[in-house]
């Protein structure tokens, strides 16, 4: 489990638009936590998984996709600020994200 | 069974250019695309030269394709990507005024291209660079169409299968419109010693651009070509309807196996020459109606010598009088997109009324006695033009092109 600060935040953050301003040849100034992934980024959902891997391998995270997957079918990620929001939680929870739902 | 099945669309990624004005302007020059390899280091191979398509083609795909989903494909699929949308784009077709499920995407796929060539592969991506059916369904979600959508595999015959299928399925009214082609490249080592094996391509390095020669004495195995083609084939009502542009009627095909050989053509290419038959049944045309033959013509021993044999079967004397070329001599053999792009070649050939060359014909095989259009294009009005592909494993098509009326 990682200690978040917020610095972490700043970093998920400052990872995530380059992410998906590098991938969608998006202007970074331009993506919010409002803008869509798909309907204004165009992006799709494999990207999720593949920023999963960058903060897994940059937090030595431990988690496994599946328990990912579960909680991602009842909290469905639309916007980049609900993406954010998601890899905070995996970041700080990693294999006891599903404890929030009980 | 509807009526007519037209095209009204072309795209091509070639060694020869990745533009029709371009790869047309070549072709009727009789130019080679074939160079030493550079792709990978072949120097340790038997071949060291194919027909790659030029390297600034990357440059220009990232024009067409996202570079997201440009990361999500090989090279090859790009090419197939890159050769649709040119053919929609000439067709002039707008999918959201059409009834996207009656739109169809066939793809002649053998290869997808995901070679040790391939670089950049992140292990997301790994398998939708091996998936066979990725080139038609990119093509889908590239104008979200709702028909079919599927690739063939026929080996050196797949792309023709693809326009065959297609122009069945027009005729069944199952849909109004179907992208036809195929996209493919076996320029990696494993695929060319694995040909080098079985003897197949020719080892003759230098100069490359004289390694192709079909038809003549010397020949001594195909060289290898990659890029892709595809077309827009419509019902003549539905062209008509939107008031599109008609490039020529698609008026046959013959499909056909030879169930004898996973490697050699028929004996005497008494397969090869039931497909023509066929097709010139299918298309319900008079033999004398044939002006052209684009043959598949690919710089083998046997190839060669057996599609001779099959034209003079069905043609009989008229045989002689029919020219016949062999693209093959200036791209190589483009595997399962030669037969969409040299579809597109004999379309060109009947709009353009020009015949393309079969070049490097020096020293023609005193058995092969037919006219294959030596070494120069030439000027020549024709009406119905046929267009023959044979795969390894018996896969034979013979596609038949008739001149619009007005075009």
């Amino acid at each position: 489990m990682a200690k978040i600060t917020e610095n972490t935040r700043t970093e998920v953050r400052e990872i995530v638009l380059a992410f998906f301003a590098e991938e969608c040849e998006a202007d970074k100034s331009q993506i919010k936590d409002n803008t869509s992934i798909i309907k204004d980024l165009d992006g799709d959902s494999l990207m999720f998984l593949e920023l999963i891997e960058i903060f897994k391998k940059k937090y030595n995270l431990d988690i496994e996709l599946k328990t990912i997957g579960k909680y991602a079918v009842k909290h469905p990620v639309e916007t980049i600020g609900q993406l954010i929001e998601m890899q905070m939680l995996i970041i700080e929870l990693e294999n006891r994200l599903l404890e929030l739902e009980k | 069974m509807a009526g007519k099945v037209v095209i009204t669309g072309m795209g091509i990624v070639s060694s020869l250019g990745y533009d029709l004005e371009t790869f047309w302007r070549n072709l009727e020059a009789g130019k080679s695309g074939v160079k030493k390899i550079s792709l990978f280091d072949a120097s340790t191979c038997a071949t060291r030269i194919a027909a790659e398509v030029p390297q600034d083609f990357e440059e220009f795909s990232r024009t067409l394709v996202k570079k997201r989903a440009a990361g999500q494909m090989t090279r090859v699929t790009r090419m197939c990507v890159v050769a649709a949308k040119q053919a929609v784009a000439l067709s002039g077709l707008d999918f959201e005024k059409e009834d996207k499920s009656r739109c169809a995407v066939i793809m002649g796929v053998v290869n997808t291209g995901n070679s040790s060539v391939e670089k950049d592969t992140s292990p997301q991506n790994t398998v939708f660079k091996s998936m066979t059916n990725s080139m038609p369904a990119w093509i889908s979600l590239e104008y979200q169409l709702l028909g079919p959508n599927f690739a063939i595999n026929t080996a050196c015959a797949s792309s023709a299968y693809a326009i065959a299928t297609g122009m069945q399925m027009i005729k069944n009214n199952m849909v109004d419109i179907v992208i036809a082609g195929g996209a493919d490249s076996i320029i990696n080592p494993e695929e060319i010693n694995g040909f080098n094996a079985l003897y197949a391509l020719s080892v003759a390095n230098d100069p490359p651009e004289a390694a192709s020669r079909p038809f003549t004495a010397s020949r001594d195995g195909f060289v290898i070509g990659e890029g892709a083609g595809v077309l827009i084939l419509e019902s003549e009502e539905h062209a008509m309807k939107r008031n599109a542009l008609v490039h020529c009627e698609l008026a046959g095909y013959a499909l056909t196996s030879e169930g004898y050989n996973i490697m050699a053509p028929m004996k005497d290419g008494t397969g090869m020459a039931a497909t023509i038959e066929k097709a010139i049944e299918n298309a319900g045309i008079a033999k004398s109606e044939v002006g052209y033959i684009n043959a598949h013509g690919t710089s083998t021993e046997l190839n060669d010598r057996y599609e001779t044999m099959a034209i003079k079967r069905v043609f009989g004397e008229q045989a002689y009088l029919i020219p016949v070329s062999s693209s093959k001599s200036m791209i190589g053999h483009t595997i399962g997109a030669a037969g969409a792009i040299e579809g597109i070649i004999t379309i060109l050939s009947l709009k353009n009324n020009t015949l393309t060359p079969t070049i490097n014909y020096s020293d023609p095989d005193p058995e092969l006695d037919l006219d294959y259009v030596p070494n120069v294009s030439r000027n020549k009005t024709i009406e119905v033009a046929l267009s023959n592909s044979f795969g390894f494993g018996g896969h034979n098509a013979t596609l038949v092109f008739r001149k619009y009326p007005g075009n």
